[in-house]
């Protein structure tokens, strides 16, 4: 690809178009750019929007089955909710408490007692017996729970929210400890990661070659359209009519045009990904909204953008620098 | 003449199988697989074992004592002891005089043995009038249990009785608890006892040999061929004898009858010829002559029975000594050597009649019951010797009232004897001059599959170092009783074998009622009859156990007689009956040793296994047992196996003609692996030698090794945190319980190039999975701390922690202690840090100052923790238990979790291992469409060179199980069963899920986020991780410690040793001539040394630092000194040398 001359602008104006919007889940287009930024986006979800996660927990009694780092593992994987955490501080870089992680900026205290007493039947303990410190931050589970019972009308079915399982105790059993829960990023531990699947598709363009479709029979055409693995094609049973019913269904498998080589009829359909327009798919583990998600990211995006510029100016950008042209 | 019209007549009614159609489908498919479970529920997994102690101490032990059941004295026979009965009792100890009940966590918790008491009932006498006296009850020494045996407590225990007891319920047991420790005795491969066998020797010659065991000797005779005429060779003897002068020795002094007892063949005669010549050159016509000849050549003359020659003797004890001799009758071992004689001869008319070693007919297992019984017989025998010689010593010197027996019998022998023997696994039997190493080992408890191996390894007897290639060989007769896949890589390839799954390995069974039954079937004495009447055509020979019982003149009548009876259950399930048509014989066995395995009878190839008896089985009214008495299944020994045509499943066309002379069907096809090549999935798509090293390597994969593993104190102990059941099982991984015990987890595996760190089998890792605990592994290590005592009271202390006036500790690496002075359960520990704070005393042999010892008195003996700097491990638990010396000891249990790194070891289930190239973000990973990102990156590269096929259906099918949400199968050769899925199927679940159906996925890069240019077969595989982590073998130096006698740097890792430049590292440099190099390795970083060499006599002076000069104390001297630098090493050698009074002079020239 030729370099433009210096100073042309690359500059374009990409649309996101939000398809379907619910707390945990999102789907959007994003047109007009290319993959370099969709895959900025991705990245920044899964390993740089902060969330807040259990980071350091003090056992006082664990006389459960699983060992104190299994538990404090296991703590740690736990969703807590993290809408907060943008305007958090990184423990590390705390002046308040110099990142020992017990003050209102940085951290959040968690405290967890359970014992299973007389009763045969093993007593679980789950994310929603841990006590925090500050309402804002608590498992995503026990948010859920809090968010059921404001809203009464709503039937609150509460055999499914039982909580994220940290250990069984037998009768006798006991476990009681702290923990301190801290803000963080994906790229240090995944438990920081807010994204449960941040992933993006080419948005396939699929023309029929109409002529060519109506060459074939009844038989042929069930065939062919039965002959992808995902549902993209519809044969309409009365006007026999091929289709595209959803093209975002379509896998690249190839495989439809694999067939329709086999059947003799080369170029019965054109499959092409559309370079610049991207469909996202974004679930968060509840930690944040998929809404939230996504704006962070783009926040945390230019931030590193600006950071960028900011060195631009002073006019040492590095290794930057040679890759931008030159001097 | 020689061959027999009925083999004639069975080949024409046996048309040549055409193995198409037995491979066929099942018509009406009579799903046989539940007998499998029924089997395992029956026998367990290693019933051999268990049968085989339980065979010892119901019936074996009381041979024993009945066999040598009266001693007397040796100068007055009416003072004797008698046994009369013997029991062996419950598992238990003696505390104070208090008989305690013990359980194997007990044992193994507190460095135990896990032994019960062997009593006897004793009749003896007592004072002058010798008057009988009873005891019952009597000590005679404890005997180590074996766990699940009759013996043991657990026997028969149910799930939540065994949880009680602290045991796993998986533990198959079959091993003992010795010391604390558990102790397999291996299964011995061997020689069949009592068979000709018939062989070249290494140059070549003909030779017919017999290995005689009987319970007073063992021995071993050869008859060989040697330039035409036949010899006898026994050790007795210096020189081989002629076979014909043994024959006349024997008191058959006709030639002619020899040869008829041999075979009237013209051929067999001719044979014969020369021997017969050379014996008549001799001059040697009558029994008187044979034997005097013979006695000439006895090895050690003069010794033995005098009055009727020795080498009559030898030939009554010795020679074939399995052969009895009633009252002089020296007839049944001329039969005998006549049978030997004519299989040599058939060996040389017909070479495949030779007889083949490898064979496994011709191999005897040799199972623990047995092995404690030569133990314990030798024991015995000791114990009571013991006693005539004591008990002739206190009649020689008082010559009052002789003391009783009762008081002379000591328990210690057999207890410490049998608890050594176990320990150390040298078998050392005098009377059978055995000397066997190695013969118990410690059982492996690195992950369940490794103890399980354990308990199905066979060792061979052979030395692993002979470069033979036969015994290790694949042998046929090896389908369905040995693993063709498990055995180790190496030196003891293809002779450390394991048992198949199905397999069982015969005890003995009682002879005496056997015999009878046969000859009341029609088999006629061979005592009343000539040579000519032996060998007459179509009439069998009758063998029992090796020896000749008779012969027969119908054998298939009577071979078909026998088996009504064994499967009416009227004689023993493992009674074999073989019709071995070449040699005219009908081989019945009921040794011990023999390995066989259950099989569907068919009825002219139809199953008598019909639908209704899996439904009965299935609703439980029948076991397994019900299934051989009303005479469905059967037991088939190796031998028999050869009467048996065996279908893989029932025919389908009801037509074929060949279907009629089937006469069994396999249970299962996937019981022809063992229980560790079990755990593969497909294994019969892999390249075989791909099976062999995932046996070894499962044996190595962390997981969960019993339910009870975190009360367990194993010395070292691997376990992975979030161990997984394999998504692709088989029906092995069901039956033994890996689905319960898993080692390993199912990851998601891309198969592709990453980042060029995945060279060489190499595996990239997602970093993200590794958060989540993905590979995550705790490794426990016990160490011990002993508290000694010195006796008069004085021992060992255990200190609080020293702290000053605020409470703070005095020394820091005192933290993880407890105020006891032992360190805290949860408490972290670093390296360097004191777990124990134990302190000895001073003075040793100061005597009755038990309580007056001061602080002053004693010296810090602290434990130290040695462990990894910059990680974190924790203590786990702390027990504390006295051992059978009374002394304490502290066992601290300390815990370390890992996480994946780079160069730690994975593997699959298809011997694909891999170490760790490199961890990558979960971003710059590859991502699907559907949002999936793989745990592992494999390289393709693994693929074309190993032909794993199984891994791929593997990863297809595991991918087809998650989106259909069903475990899916790939048991061994299963699919015509259905207990295998096929690709086909699969591939349709794949579609029907939206997956390309040959299991590959379209995606994304995670840098670029561009499309890959390539579909990438991307799928769940298991992986395991192996033991093998870069943290407990990491090691570097730069300078360190050295050893105090060469001051060179010291060796190995645990020392924190040198990395050596060695010989040839040298001879690279030397070659490249970069001699300061070698300089500044060999001598500045190993052991430089400055020393005074007096340039006169070349001797070493010395250098005295008061008048700061040098001094030569052989020229007494300091004039001529100088001063040099050599390798401490060197210096030594000199100094040595000296020692040894030779004189090594250094020549100094200036440099």
């Amino acid at each position: 690809m030729d370099r433009p001359a210096a100073g042309a602008s690359y500059q374009r104006f990409p649309r996101v178009r939000i398809r379907e919007l619910r707390d945990d889940y999102a789907k959007f287009e994003l047109r007009d750019t290319d993959a370099s930024i969709a895959n900025a986006l991705r990245r920044v979800m899964i390993a740089e929007v902060p969330t807040v996660a259990i980071d350091l927990v003090e056992i006082e009694v664990n006389s459960s089955v699983l060992n104190d780092e299994f538990i404090a593992h296991r703590l740690g994987l736990i969703p807590l909710t993290s809408a907060a955490a943008m305007q958090m501080r990184f423990s590390r870089d705390c002046d308040a408490c110099d990142g020992d992680g017990s003050c209102e900026y940085c951290s959040v205290e968690f405290l967890l007692s359970a014992r299973a007493t007389d009763s045969d039947q093993t007593l679980e303990v789950t994310a929603n017996d841990l006590r925090s410190a500050d309402p804002k931050v608590c498992p995503v589970d026990q948010a859920r729970a809090y968010q059921q019972a404001l809203n009464a009308d709503y039937d609150t079915n509460a055999g499914e929210q039982r909580g994220i399982l940290i250990v069984k105790l037998r009768r006798g059993q006991e476990l009681r400890l702290r923990a301190i829960a801290r803000k963080g990023i994906g790229k240090d531990h995944a438990k920081w990661s807010p994204a449960a699947t941040v992933t993006f598709m080419y948005e396939p363009d699929i023309r029929i070659n109409e002529e060519l479709m109506d060459t074939l029979t009844l038989d042929e055409k069930r065939s062919w359209v039965e002959s992808s693995p995902t549902k993209v094609f519809h044969l309409d049973p009365i006007t026999k009519q091929v289709t595209v019913c959803d093209a975002e269904a379509y896998t690249y498998d190839d495989e439809v045009i694999k067939k329709a080589e086999a059947m003799g009829k080369p170029g019965l359909v054109e499959i092409n990904a559309k370079e610049d327009s991207f469909i996202f798919t974004v679930e968060t583990t509840g930690a944040i909204t998929a809404y939230e998600l996504i704006m962070n990211a783009i926040t945390v995006l230019r931030q590193k953008l600006d950071a960028v510029r900011l060195q631009d100016d002073d006019g040492d950008l590095g290794e930057l620098g040679a890759h931008l042209g030159g001097p | 003449m020689t061959v027999p019209p009925a083999d004639d007549a069975a080949k024409k009614e046996l048309p040549p199988p055409s193995y198409r159609s037995l491979a066929a489908p099942v018509a009406t498919p009579v799903d046989k697989f539940a007998l499998l479970p029924a089997f395992l529920k029956v026998r367990g997994l290693v019933k051999e074992h268990i049968d085989s102690f339980n065979y010892f101490t119901t019936r074996g032990i009381r041979n024993i004592v009945e066999a040598n059941n009266r001693i007397e004295a040796r100068n007055d026979p009416s003072i004797y002891l008698r046994y009369t009965n013997v029991y062996v009792g419950t598992p238990s100890v003696q505390v104070d005089y208090k008989i305690e009940n013990i359980t194997p966590h007990f044992c193994r918790l507190t460095d135990r043995t896990y032994s019960a008491p062997i009593r006897v009932d004793i009749e003896y006498t007592v004072g002058k009038q010798h008057e009988p006296q009873h005891k019952k009850n009597v000590l005679i020494g404890y005997l180590p249990i074996m766990l699940r045996s009759y013996a043991c407590v657990l026997h028969g225990r149910d799930e939540a009785e065994l949880a009680r007891q602290g045991e796993c319920p998986l533990d198959p047991g079959g091993y003992f608890i010795v010391k604390g420790t558990e102790k397999v005795i291996l299964i011995q491969e061997q020689l069949s006892k009592n068979r000709i066998i018939i062989d070249t020797d290494s140059k070549g010659r003909v030779i017919a040999s017999v290995t005689s065991s009987t319970h007073e000797i063992k021995s071993k005779t050869v008859i060989t061929m040697d330039k035409e005429k036949i010899y006898l060779q026994l050790n007795q003897f210096t020189k081989p004898i002629p076979i014909i002068v043994v024959m006349k020795a024997m008191g058959m002094e006709s030639d002619q009858e020899v040869v008829q007892m041999v075979g009237r063949d013209p051929r067999y005669g001719d044979l014969l010829f020369p021997s017969i010549q050379e014996c008549a050159s001799e001059r040697i016509y009558t029994q008187q002559q044979a034997l005097q000849y013979m006695d000439e050549k006895v090895t050690y003359p003069g010794a033995g029975n005098q009055k009727e020659g020795r080498s009559k003797s030898i030939l009554r004890d010795v020679f074939i000594a399995h052969v009895p001799v009633k009252n002089g009758n020296f007839r049944q071992k001329c039969i005998y050597t006549g049978v030997m004689l004519r299989r040599m001869m058939d060996a040389i008319l017909n070479a495949d009649t030779f007889d083949d070693k490898d064979y496994v007919g011709n191999k005897r297992l040799e199972l623990s019951g047995q092995l404690i019984s030569l133990l314990f017989e030798d024991l015995f025998k000791t114990m009571n010797s013991q006693a005539v010689e004591l008990m002739n010593k206190n009649s020689d010197k008082t010559r009052s009232s002789p003391s009783d027996f009762s008081q002379l019998i000591k328990h210690e022998a057999i207890t410490s004897g049998l608890e050594r023997a176990i320990s150390t696994g040298n078998w050392d039997i005098k009377r059978f001059r055995m000397h066997r190493k190695g013969v118990s080992q410690v059982l492996s408890r690195l992950s369940y599959m490794a103890s399980l191996g354990y308990m199905t390894r066979i060792t061979p007897q052979f030395e692993k170092t002979r470069k033979t290639s036969g015994p290790r060989a694949l042998q046929p007769s090896q389908w369905g009783m040995l693993c063709p896949c498990d055995t180790p890589e190496g030196e003891a390839c293809g002779l450390t074998k394991n048992l198949a799954l199905l397999t069982h390995v015969t005890t003995d069974q009682e002879e005496g009622p056997l015999m009878n039954l046969c000859k009341s079937l029609g088999v006629e004495d061979l005592t009343l009859l000539s040579g000519e009447e032996i060998h007459a055509p179509g009439s069998f020979l009758v063998m029992f156990n090796g020896l000749i019982l008779g012969k027969h003149r119908q054998p298939q009548t009577f071979a078909n007689a026998m088996r009504e009876l064994r499967r009416s259950g009227k004689i023993g399930e493992f009674v074999s009956i073989f019709v071995n048509e070449k040699q005219h014989c009908i081989h019945i066995a009921s040794d011990g040793g023999r390995v066989c395995r259950p099989l569907i009878i068919a009825d002219k190839g139809i199953s008598r296994v019909k639908e209704c008896h899996m439904k009965e089985l299935r609703d439980g009214i029948r076991s397994f047992d019900d299934f051989l008495r009303d005479g469905l299944i059967e037991y088939l020994d190796v031998n028999e196996e050869n009467n048996a045509l065996i279908a893989l499943y029932e025919h389908v066309d009801q037509d074929d003609v060949e279907r009629s002379s089937i006469t069994h069907i396999e249970i299962e096809p996937l019981s022809i692996l063992g229980v560790v090549s079990g755990l593969i999935p497909y294994p019969h798509h892999n390249q075989s030698p791909r099976n062999t090293y995932q046996c070894a390597m499962g044996k190595q994969a962390m997981g969960n090794i019993a339910y009870n593993q975190l009360f367990r104190a194993d010395s070292l102990l691997y376990l992975l945190v979030y161990a997984q059941r394999p998504l692709l099982t088989t029906k092995t991984i069901e039956l033994v319980g890996y689905d319960k015990l898993g080692a390993g987890q199912n990851a998601t595996v891309a198969v592709m190039g990453y980042s060029g760190y995945d060279i060489e089998d190499a595996i990239v890792m997602n970093k993200s999975s590794l958060d989540r605990g993905f590979g995550r592994c705790i490794a426990m290590k016990k160490y011990t701390v002993m508290k000694e005592n010195y006796g008069d009271g004085v021992s060992d202390r255990i200190a609080k922690p020293q702290r000053d006036k605020d409470g703070v500790l005095l020394r820091q690496n005192m933290r993880a202690l407890d105020e006891d002075g032992i360190a805290a359960p949860g408490q972290i520990i670093r390296n360097h840090d004191v777990y124990v704070n134990k302190q000895s005393p001073k003075i040793v042999d100061r005597r009755g100052a038990g309580a007056l010892l001061k602080d002053m008195d004693y010296k810090d003996s602290l434990a130290i923790y040695k462990g990894v700097d910059g990680e974190t491990t924790v203590v786990d638990r702390v027990m504390l238990c006295s051992d059978t010396n009374e002394k304490l000891s502290i066992k601290c249990i300390i815990r370390h979790t890992r996480r994946p790194e780079v160069g730690d070891k994975f593997s699959s289930r298809h011997g694909q291992k891999g170490v760790c190239g490199t961890i990558v973000q979960q971003e710059d990973f590859p991502f699907s469409e559907r949002g999936i990102c793989p745990d592992l990156i494999m390289n393709p590269h693994g693929f074309p060179s190993r032909m794993t096929i199984g891994k791929m259906i593997e990863l297809i099918g595991g991918k087809a199980g998650l989106s259909c949400g069903r475990f899916h199968y790939g048991s061994a050769f299963g699919e015509p069963s259905g207990n295998a899925d096929k690709v086909e199927d699969i591939s349709n679940t794949l579609i029907k899920h939206g997956f390309s159906y040959n299991g590959k996925d379209f995606l994304y890069s995670g840098i670029l986020g561009h499309p890959l240019e390539a579909y990438i077969f991307m799928g769940p595989i298991y992986y395991q991780k192996l033991k093998h982590m870069v943290l407990d073998k990491m090691h570097a130096r730069a300078s360190g410690p050295r050893v105090l006698l060469t001051r060179q740097p010291t060796e190995g890792r645990s020392r924190d040793g040198g990395l050596r430049l060695g010989e040839m590292e040298r001879d690279c440099l030397i070659a490249y001539g970069a001699s300061m190099l070698i300089f500044e390795r060999l001598l500045l970083s190993s052991d430089p040394y400055q020393v005074q060499v007096c340039r006169k006599c070349g001797l070493l002076g010395y250098y005295n630092y008061k008048l700061k000069t040098s001094y030569c104390s052989m020229c007494k001297n300091g004039e001529n000194m100088a001063k040099m630098r050599l390798p401490y090493a060197c210096k030594l050698l000199f100094q040595e040398l000296q020692a040894m009074n030779v004189v090594p002079r250094l020549k100094l020239t200036e440099g």
